[in-house]
C-alpha cells in the first residue's frame, strides 16, 4: 500500500464517522442536543470549576486532557502484531466506542447538571452502584496518575531541554490566560503573542537543558499535580490547555503533510507479523518467564496495550468531569467531545502507525526513500544492528519513525540535509510527548478529586464538619498523588522505571471503566432519552463486546503477569486491578438489573 | 492591596526572578541548569520557580474573570 492511500483512507473514514454517526446519528437522532438549554456552566456556575468556555478553548482542554501519552506509547508498542491490526483496533475503537463513549458521557452529564458518569448510574442502577462505581474510578484515577507521573519524571530525567520548555510554557500559559480574562486582550492577538513567545521558548530550550533526576522530578511533579489540580479552571487549566492544543495541531499536522510529500512511497513492514506477541508486549517484566511466552493474544489483549489511541474510560471522567462543566452550548460537545475522540485516534493512526510501517525496514525504506545507509547511519540508526522498527523500545518506535518520515519529506521537498532535520524533528516529537503527559497530570489528580468528593456525600447529612475538612480541596487532591507517587519513586531491580509494571494495569482498569462508562451511557440512552430499537443497540453490542474483551483481558493478565512482578507492584497495582475486577462483575450485575428495570417501564 | 494580593505579588516576583535567573543567567553561563544525574541547588530552585508561579499569580490576581462573570449574567439573568 503507499503512503497517500493510507492517508485519504483514514482521512476519508473519520470525516463520514463525524458526518454520519457523530452529527446525524448521535446529536440529531440519539441526544437532540439543544443549543438554546442551559449548561451546567452557567446554570451551576461557580468560578472555579463550573465555568463556561470558548469552544475551541475547551477543545484544547479536552484534546490535550485525554491524549497524554496513550495514543503514542499504546500504537508503538502494538507494532508487535504488525500495522494493520492495531490501525483496524483504533479506528474500530475510535468510531464504534471511544467517540461514542466520549460524546454520550459528556452530553449525560450537561442533562444531569454536569455530574460525572459514575453519580448518574444511581439514577439508572441504584445508589450502591454508583459508589462501586466512583470507588472503581478513584482506584483507576491513581492508577492513571502514577503512570504518568512515572512517564513524566523519566522523559524529563532522560530529555531534560523537554523539562526546560515546560517550565517556560508554564509562565506563559499564565501571561496568555491573564492577558485575554483580566485585561480583555482579542484572543487571536493573545495567541499570536504566546505562540511567537512559545516558539522563542523552543529555540531557547535547545540550548539549555535542565537536569534533575528521576526521583527529583517526581517530587517536583508531585507537588505539581496538587497544587495546579485544585487552582480555578480559568487561571491555568483553560489557557494552558487551548496553548497546548496548536502544538497538537502542529505535530499532527506535519504527520498529515509528510504523506503528501511521499505519496507514492510504498509500506515497508508486513500487516500481521503474528496474532500472538511475547508476554513483554502486555507488561511481563523483562528476564521473567512471562515475558518471552507466547500469551500476548491480540484478542483479548490488545485493550492492555492501546488504550487513549482507540477508546479510554478516563475520557468519560474528563468528558463528564471537567469538559462538561465548561461546555457553554450543547452544540459544542460534538466538536469537542466526538471529534477530540477522532483526533487523538489521527495522532495514533497517522502520527505513529503510519510512520511506523512505512519505515518498518530501514534497509528498503532507504531504498525506496532514496536515502543512503551512510546517512542513515549518521542519524543514529545503525541497520547492521538494528534491522527494523521493532528493534527499539516502543517510545523510540515513535521519536524514530515520525522524524524519519518528516525529515525525508521536507529534505526532499527543500533539498535540506537529512541528518539534522532528523534529529530536530526526533526532539520534537519528545516535546509533543510530554507536552500532553503534564496536563493529563493535573486533570487526572482534578478529576480524583471530584470522584472523592461525590464518594464522600454521605458524610455531609451526619457531619458538616467533617464534610467539610474532608472534601477540602486540597487535601482532596493530596491523597490520590501521594498513593501515585509511592507507586511512582521506586525504580525496580532489574525492570526499570515504575511505569513499565504500573502501564500495562492502568491500561487495562482503564479500558474496563471504558465498558462501563459506555454501558452507564447506553442505559441513560435507553432509560432516559427513550432511544429504543436498532440505534440503542449500536450502542449495546460494542459495550458488551468491549467488557467481555477487557474482562478477559485482566482475568489474563492477573494470572500470567501478576506473579512475575515485585512484590510492591503486586500489592499496589495488582490489588487495585483485583478489586476493579471484583467491582466490574457487580457492576455488570447492576447494569442487567438496570436494563431489564428499563425494559419493563 | 490586600494581604492575598500582596503575597501573591511577592511570589509572582520571587518565582519570576528563581525562573529569570536560573534560565538566562545560570543556564546562558554554565549551557545548561543543573548537573545530570544529581540534584544540585540550581535544579532546586527552578522547580521551586517553577511551583512558585503557579500559585502567586492566583493569589494576586485570582478573581473569577469579569468577562465568564458578565456571560454567565446574560445567560442566567441573576448576580453571580
Amino acid at each position: 500500500m503507499q503512503a497517500i492511500l493510507f492517508l485519504l483512507m483514514v482521512l476519508a473514514i473519520y470525516a463520514i464517522a463525524y458526518i454520519f454517526y457523530g452529527r446525524e446519528l448521535l446529536q440529531n437522532r440519539v441526544v437532540k442536543a439543544d443549543p438554546n438549554r442551559p449548561t451546567p456552566a452557567v446554570e451551576n456556575f461557580d468560578g472555579i470549576d463550573y465555568v463556561p468556555a470558548n469552544k475551541y478553548v475547551l477543545f484544547g482542554h479536552h484534546f490535550a486532557s485525554i491524549a497524554g501519552a496513550g495514543p503514542i506509547v499504546g500504537p508503538a508498542l502494538a507494532l508487535a502484531w504488525g500495522w494493520f491490526l492495531p490501525l483496524l483496533w483504533v479506528l474500530f475503537g475510535n468510531i464504534f466506542i471511544g467517540a461514542v463513549h466520549d460524546y454520550t458521557s459528556m452530553m449525560a452529564s450537561v442533562r444531569q447538571g454536569g455530574l460525572s458518569i459514575m453519580s448518574i448510574s444511581e439514577n439508572l442502577m441504584g445508589r450502591r452502584a454508583r459508589y462501586i462505581f466512583l470507588l472503581y474510578v478513584w482506584a483507576a484515577l491513581i492508577l492513571v496518575l502514577a503512570a504518568f507521573l512515572s512517564v513524566a519524571s523519566a522523559t524529563f530525567a532522560a530529555e531534560p531541554t523537554a523539562a526546560t520548555l515546560a517550565i517556560l510554557f508554564m509562565p506563559l500559559s499564565l501571561l496568555f490566560g491573564i492577558m485575554v480574562y483580566k485585561f480583555g486582550v482579542d484572543i487571536r492577538l493573545a495567541t499570536v503573542i504566546a505562540l511567537v513567545l512559545l516558539l522563542i521558548g523552543l529555540v531557547y530550550s535547545f540550548s539549555v537543558p535542565v537536569h534533575l533526576t528521576y526521583e527529583g522530578w517526581v517530587v517536583v511533579l508531585t507537588l505539581y499535580s496538587l497544587i495546579a489540580a485544585a487552582l480555578p479552571v480559568w487561571y491555568l487549566l483553560q489557557p494552558r490547555d487551548y496553548l497546548n492544543a496548536y502544538v497538537l495541531w502542529i505535530f499532527v499536522g506535519l504527520a498529515l503533510l509528510a504523506p503528501l510529500f511521499l505519496p507514492f512511497m510504498e509500506i515497508t513492514g508486513p500487516a500481521i507479523t503474528s496474532f500472538v506477541a511475547k508476554g513483554a508486549v502486555v507488561g511481563a517484566p523483562r528476564g521473567t518467564p512471562a515475558a518471552g511466552l507466547d500469551i500476548a493474544y491480540f484478542w483479548p489483549m490488545v485493550p492492555l496495550t492501546i488504550a487513549c489511541g482507540a477508546l479510554s474510560g478516563f475520557h468519560s471522567v474528563v468528558a463528564s468531569g471537567t469538559s462538561s462543566k465548561q461546555l457553554a452550548n450543547e452544540l459544542d460537545a460534538l466538536f469537542v467531545g466526538y471529534g477530540s475522540m477522532l483526533a487523538e485516534g489521527a495522532v495514533a493512526s497517522l502520527a505513529v502507525i503510519l510512520p511506523a510501517a512505512l519505515f518498518w525496514d530501514f534497509s528498503a525504506a532507504a531504498q525506496k526513500a532514496g536515502i543512503s545507509l551512510e546517512t542513515l547511519k549518521a542519524a543514529g540508526i545503525d541497520v547492521e544492528k538494528t534491522k527494523n522498527i521493532l528493534a527499539f523500545g516502543a517510545v523510540d518506535r515513535f521519536y524514530n519513525a515520525y522524524a524519519l518520515a518528516q525529515a525525508t519529506a521536507w529534505s526532499k521537498l527543500f533539498g535540506l540535509d537529512f541528518v539534522p532535520l532528523f534529529k530536530g524533528f526526533k526532539t520534537f516529537a519528545a516535546w509533543a510527548l510530554t507536552a500532553f503527559v503534564l496536563t493529563t497530570l493535573d486533570t487526572a489528580n482534578r478529576l480524583a478529586r471530584f470522584a472523592w468528593v461525590e464518594m464522600m456525600d454521605w458524610v455531609r447529612p451526619m457531619n458538616r464538619d467533617a464534610y467539610r475538612i474532608i472534601t477540602n480541596r486540597f487535601l482532596a487532591s493530596l491523597i490520590p498523588i501521594l498513593i501515585a507517587a509511592v507507586m511512582a519513586y521506586p525504580t525496580i531491580e532489574g525492570i526499570g522505571r515504575a511505569y513499565l509494571v504500573i502501564w500495562p494495569a492502568f491500561a487495562g482498569t482503564n479500558q474496563l471503566l471504558a465498558a462501563l462508562a459506555l454501558l452507564t451511557a447506553t442505559l441513560w440512552v435507553y432509560a432516559v432519552l427513550k432511544v429504543r430499537g436498532p440505534v440503542s443497540l449500536l450502542m449495546l453490542i460494542p459495550a458488551a463486546f468491549l467488557w467481555l474483551t477487557v474482562t478477559l483481558a485482566l482475568g489474563l493478565w492477573v494470572l500470567f503477569i501478576l506473579p512475575n512482578v515485585p512484590l510492591l507492584y503486586q500489592i499496589g497495582a495488582g490489588s487495585l486491578v483485583v478489586l476493579s475486577l471484583g467491582l466490574d462483575i457487580l457492576l455488570i450485575y447492576l447494569f442487567v438489573r438496570g436494563l431489564l428495570r428499563a425494559r419493563a417501564i | 492591596m490586600n494581604q492575598r494580593e500582596l503575597v501573591g505579588a511577592a511570589l509572582t516576583l520571587l518565582a519570576l526572578l528563581l525562573i529569570g535567573y536560573e534560565l538566562f543567567v545560570v543556564g546562558l553561563l554554565n549551557g545548561s541548569v543543573g548537573t545530570k544525574g544529581q540534584v544540585t541547588l540550581d535544579a532546586v530552585l527552578i522547580s521551586a520557580g517553577f511551583l512558585l508561579i503557579l500559585l502567586g499569580p492566583w493569589l494576586w490576581l485570582g478573581e473569577v474573570p469579569v468577562a465568564v462573570k458578565r456571560f454567565v449574567e446574560a445567560k442566567t439573568g441573576r448576580r453571580t
